[in-house]
């Protein structure tokens, strides 16, 4: 690498152990015509740099809310409350013209669908361009040069021919490598992958998490990694917050959380995973029920009517993520017991 | 690496332009004349405009037989006698049976020669080469003027869908649609016309006699048949790039990338917003050159319009025919040059790959 950026001094402090990422308290709801949907219900999470974060749920549960609020990307019709701080920096309320420095240049951001994220009617090397220039202070020549160098990186084959191709003209996991690309093009401390390779087959999928985990010991980054898929989450993350109906409901570390399950939601979660190691033509256990409705803000715990644990309690009283064995942060009165391995009680 | 593999871009392309078994018929000779999909597509089309022009031509002579009199009562007026009719009408060749006459009007068009105006004798092709130019001129100014309001408009409007831009722009666009042209044309008369007297209320100056007078003389027609295509477009334009803004992955990439809104807007959202305006824009051109009759009549502008009608009603079927075919092929060659330019302006139908 020829050109080298200096890193921003706002999210990389003086302090190592500074988290890059804290959200403290975080609320997002939308207005709809009759009623607000309360999306994310106060969410707490942090992440330091060179860490990976995955964020479990499924759809609704909020997780892709929570990261559209960290970089600001909310439609107009949502509301939010709480602290998102990057760095020393608070996201929330931030001006436009504060956010968009701050977009690209400490945050990127890839998305699921990488057929769809690109501009179809640009070329690969002007996007890429567009995201150098916005921020640093290049020529076209230069961020051209920069630009080739980072598809590089990011192993896209043929870099300096594939400049000047257009989206179509790349499969898949290429097209993904150039938004990778795209989003480290200012080398950002954090890099938030929204369901980055949900929309993968699964040897490319490999490839594009391979990648990100390199590309992350190599600048030291944060990564935030938002799936459903709790596969996903024990081979790559540190961390996994396991979110449902707007709240965390279980944080661990990513060893500790998938030997000792405690939250009868994550337990079903892990269930629901389909398995080599299952009988060919079994049932896979799935979560009877849905997602609470986002519109009622129920006193009890959001999971209870689907739980195969609840109790009278979980009806009237929410329980709190706390912190009831060292690092293992839960929100529930009746967890699971440490012996009992996945799928065990329902057998 | 399984996502090494590149597709093909000289993979052979579908055609883009298979509404019909007909052209799919045609397809294969095209084929065989080009590689290129632009090419292809050209040829397709003109291939395809031959049946259109002649089917025009032909259901345009059925209804000029098929209206109660003919050039001859048309030319002699109300007081003629039955045998003094008869006689012109021979004498112009009316009598002859109506297909014979169609296949002789036919077979002439095909070498070339459009035959004479009953009324004058005057060559139909010296009609044409007058008013042509005028109705082209009205109407690639009325579509030049509509565009270059409306984009910087939607875009506006779009920057804050429900904003006040946004609200003005589209309380005027639905009245604008809701308004005849020619009440807008009358109102324009009486302000600019009438009340601030600097422009001419009638009367055509060809470009020979200086650009300035021309112009001056087409601003208010061209004004009144851009209005209701502002309209249009500014809807259409607004309400695609609104969606985008909402829907589009790659709106919410170019965000994440810090890049600014109306930044946004521009390169990202309207560079894709062109091919649905394109599409509108290509099939109201080659149908306006002749639906402009009403402001041609008003604005007293020698033009197609002006000039079919008059044809009509003297019963000149060499010179209806002759507007026919004409705008026929404005219909077909606006279609083919808006289907041409989808070829040159979307990569992926260029690169030979049918849009996903």
């Amino acid at each position: 690498m020829t050109t080298q950026i200096q890193p921003d001094t706002a999210t990389r402090t003086a302090d190592p152990d500074a988290p890059l990422l804290t959200i403290e308290n975080l609320e997002v709801t939308f207005r709809t015509r009759d009623a607000l949907v309360h999306a994310v219900r106060g969410v707490d999470l942090t992440v330091h740099a060179g860490q990976t974060l995955a964020v479990i749920g499924e759809s609704g549960s909020g997780k892709t809310v929570t990261s559209r609020a960290v970089m600001g990307l909310l439609p107009r019709t949502a509301t939010v409350r709480g602290s998102i701080r990057l760095g020393e920096r608070q996201m929330v309320g931030l001006g436009e013209k504060e956010l968009r420095r701050c977009l690209g240049r400490e945050v990127g951001m890839i998305f699921q669908d990488p057929a769809r994220s690109l501009n179809p009617t640009m070329r690969i090397g002007n996007q890429l361009t567009e995201a150098i220039r916005v921020h640093l202070p290049m020529s076209r020549r230069q961020a051209r040069e920069r630009a080739v160098e980072l598809l590089a990186m990011v192993r896209l084959p043929a870099p300096a021919r594939r400049f000047h191709e257009y989206p179509h003209q790349l499969s898949g996991g290429m097209r993904q490598r150039v938004m990778i690309a795209i989003a480290l093009a200012c080398q950002p401390g954090l890099l938030i992958a929204d369901e980055a390779t949900t929309a993968l087959d699964v040897t490319t999928q490999a490839q594009i998490m391979d990648l990100l985990l390199d590309l992350q010991q190599r600048f030291a980054m944060g990564l935030v990694l938002i799936s459903h898929d709790m596969g996903l989450a024990a081979s790559y993350a540190d961390q996994v917050a396991v979110m449902y109906a707007g709240r965390v409901v279980e944080r661990a570390p990513t060893r500790r959380m998938i030997a000792h399950v405690r939250m009868p939601y994550t337990r079903a979660l892990l269930d629901a995973t389909p398995r080599l190691e299952r009988p060919p033509h079994a049932p896979l256990p799935v979560i009877s029920g849905r997602p609470p409705d986002l519109r009622v803000l129920d006193p009890g715990c959001a999971f209870a009517p689907r739980c195969s644990r609840s109790q009278d309690r979980c009806q009237h009283e929410r329980p709190e993520l706390t912190e009831r064995e060292p690092r293992h942060e839960w929100a529930c009165f009746f967890p699971c017991a440490d012996d009992s391995l996945p799928g065990e009680d329902e057998r | 690496m399984s996502d090494t593999l590149t597709r093909s871009p000289g993979r052979p392309p579908r055609s883009q332009s298979r509404p019909n078994r007909l052209a799919g018929l045609l397809d294969r000779p095209a084929r065989l004349l080009g590689r290129s999909p632009a090419v292809r597509v050209a040829i397709t089309r003109v291939l395809q405009a031959v049946p259109v022009v002649w089917g025009a031509t032909f259901i345009t002579f059925c209804l000029m037989n098929l209206l109660p009199g003919n050039a001859a009562v048309a030319l002699l007026g109300d007081d003629a006698t039955p045998e003094q009719v008869a006689a012109l009408s021979a004498r112009l060749n009316l009598d002859e049976p109506f297909l014979i006459r169609y296949l002789q009007w036919l077979g002439n068009a095909l070498t070339g020669d459009l035959g004479n105006s009953l009324q004058n004798n005057e060559p139909v092709t010296a009609i044409l080469g007058r008013a042509l130019p005028v109705s082209l001129e009205l109407v690639v100014l009325a579509f030049a003027l509509a565009l270059l309001v409306a984009v910087p408009t939607a875009v506006v409007a779009a920057k804050r869908p429900g904003g006040f831009a946004d609200r003005i722009g589209m309380q005027v666009s639905m009245f604008g649609l809701s308004v005849p042209n020619f009440v807008f044309a009358l109102v324009l008369v009486l302000i600019f016309a009438v009340g601030l007297r600097v422009l001419p209320a009638v009367g055509y100056v060809p470009i020979a006699q200086g650009i300035g007078p021309n112009l001056r003389a087409m601003v208010l027609p061209a004004t009144a048949i851009a209005f209701a295509l502002f309209c249009e477009y500014t809807r259409v334009l607004r309400a695609d790039i609104v969606d985008q803004m909402l829907r589009e992955d790659y709106i919410t990439t170019a965000r994440a990338k810090g890049v600014g809104s109306w930044q946004v807007l521009i390169r990202h959202a309207l560079r894709n917003s062109v091919f649905s305006l394109l599409t509108i824009v290509g099939l109201q051109f080659g149908a306006l050159i002749g639906s402009t009759v009403i402001i041609e009549q008003m604005f007293g502008l020698p033009g197609m319009g002006q000039g079919l009608l008059q044809a009509i009603n003297s019963r000149d079927i060499p010179v209806v025919q002759a507007y026919v075919v004409v705008m026929a092929c404005f219909v077909v060659g606006a279609n083919l040059v808006t289907d041409l330019l989808y070829a040159v302006l979307d990569p992926r139908i260029r690169h030979g790959r049918p849009a996903a």
